[in-house]
């Protein structure tokens, strides 16, 4: 072992040492509320410079690779929304011979997603785009594919979203035809190779196939009625001959995603309408 | 070289890195792979710095990336702070002017700091172990890469002795 010749460690190296490390501590013991407070300030004052730059880098990624793709979308959509305008005729006719009320109808705002080289990123994700566009802490963050999460955080430039991939994430669910609920949370198992989700919470009675799609049933009012949030990939475990609960492979992933929608919450009515 | 003229080489050296993980980052290795320079930049100046001093680098780094991710904030001023700290006494006690010896600083640098973010972040144990073993080994060899590249080729504005 060679020793460096005028260089070691002394009693002054040890000091920001600690000093460094209790900051560190005490920032992980901070309230959720005050470090998010904290990053947001950081974020709009100190590192905005830096994130005007990535989020210029984001842009002009998808300027070059994803035009071609997001053509392809654009004319599938195109396709498809050729028969929407009867089949929305026809829902209305429907709705209104049964008395029910229109349909809740919810703006998105578009936004691309700032990644870091951490890894943590995915379990909560850096969006750019602020308060000014009408974007709330909990609204439903979604991608073409599906449910990634919802806001935790908005500031005046940036935002950040938790992905169905934090430990902490729960989505009230129901599956395609309506029959069975459930929540859905994050799998915290040890022999996972990938990550993936669980449908919690139902009724042993009930059964559900491989494969149904699972929804968001826009119960408790955080997320809209209807958003993807995975397919079902068998069961997972039985809980003491009263829930089963469900292996769900997550239909977008938060890790590759690089732009996704906000679903803007409609305003509360005014008393009195 | 002058003394100016080399601080102000160092201070373009780390813009450059800057640049390198804010824009060209995203623009072409955007993954869980992918190199991380702001890491590297913190081992650059632990190389060359103070235990103590790479240790307040590393806090603000890590401060810089939990404002950034704040999946669990505190977590990566800790990991940084450690990994600083650690890569700086091994300079002082090591004689790390060698290339390879640089390349496995910055990858096990990397490591360590992924795996401490892990922990502290508290991680599931679903995530945690291809988050230790798949994605941190890759992105560890990544960084190293990119770290000798810009080594080789930036060496004098990083005041940075390499033995050839």
């Amino acid at each position: 072992m060679i020793r460096a010749p005028g260089r070691g460690t002394s009693r002054s190296d040890s000091l920001p040492l600690l000093v460094c490390l209790l900051l560190s501590v005490g920032a992980i013991a901070l309230p959720k509320r005050w470090s998010l407070a904290l990053a947001n300030g950081l974020r709009e004052t100190a590192l905005l410079p830096l994130l005007w730059v990535q989020e210029r880098a984001a842009e002009d990624r998808t300027g070059r690779a994803r035009f071609q793709a997001v053509q392809s979308e654009r004319d599938s959509a195109a396709l498809a929304a050729q028969s929407l305008g009867t089949l929305q005729a026809e829902n209305e006719r429907l709705r209104g011979l049964l008395g029910l009320r229109a349909r809740t109808r919810f703006a998105t705002v578009p936004a691309e997603v700032l990644h870091q080289a951490v890894p943590t990123d995915g379990r909560t994700l850096l969006l750019g785009v602020g308060r000014g566009t009408g974007i709330r802490p909990g609204d439903a963050v979604i991608s073409p594919e599906g449910l990634v999460g919802l806001l935790i955080s908005a500031g005046a430039q940036t935002a950040v979203a938790m992905t169905w991939a934090h430990p902490d994430f729960r989505v009230s669910a129901v599956t395609e035809d309506g029959s069975v609920l459930g929540i859905v949370a994050p799998s915290l198992v040890v022999d996972a190779s990938e990550a993936f989700l669980e449908f919690r919470g139902v009724a042993y009675r009930d059964t559900v196939a491989t494969g149904t799609l699972v929804l968001t049933s826009g119960l408790g009012g955080t997320f809209p009625k209807g958003l993807p949030v995975g397919r079902v990939a068998g069961v997972r475990r039985e809980e003491l001959g009263w829930e089963r609960i469900y292996r769900l492979t997550p239909l977008a992933n938060p890790g590759h995603v690089a732009h996704v929608l906000v679903v803007r919450a409609p305003a509360a009515p005014e008393p009195g309408q | 070289m002058s003394a100016r003229r080399g601080g102000f080489r160092l201070y373009l050296g780390f813009a450059l890195l800057a640049g390198l993980h804010f824009y060209v980052r995203p623009r072409i290795f955007d993954g869980r792979a992918a190199p991380d320079f702001l890491l590297l930049a913190l081992m650059l100046v632990a190389v060359r710095s103070r235990p103590g001093i790479a240790a307040v680098a590393g806090f603000l780094v890590g401060l810089v990336t939990d404002v950034l991710t704040p999946a669990s904030f505190g977590a990566g001023a800790l990991a940084h702070t450690v990994v600083g700290y650690l890569a700086a006494w091994g300079r002082a006690v090591f004689f790390p002017d060698n290339v390879l010896v640089n390349a496995g600083l910055f990858a096990g640098g990397l490591w360590l700091r992924n795996a401490i973010m892990l922990f502290a972040s508290g991680t599931p144990s679903g995530q945690l172990v291809p988050g230790l073993l798949i994605w941190s080994p890759l992105q560890a060899l990544s960084s190293a890469a990119a770290g000798i590249v810009l080594l080789l080729l930036f060496r004098d504005w990083f005041a940075i002795r390499l033995e050839t």
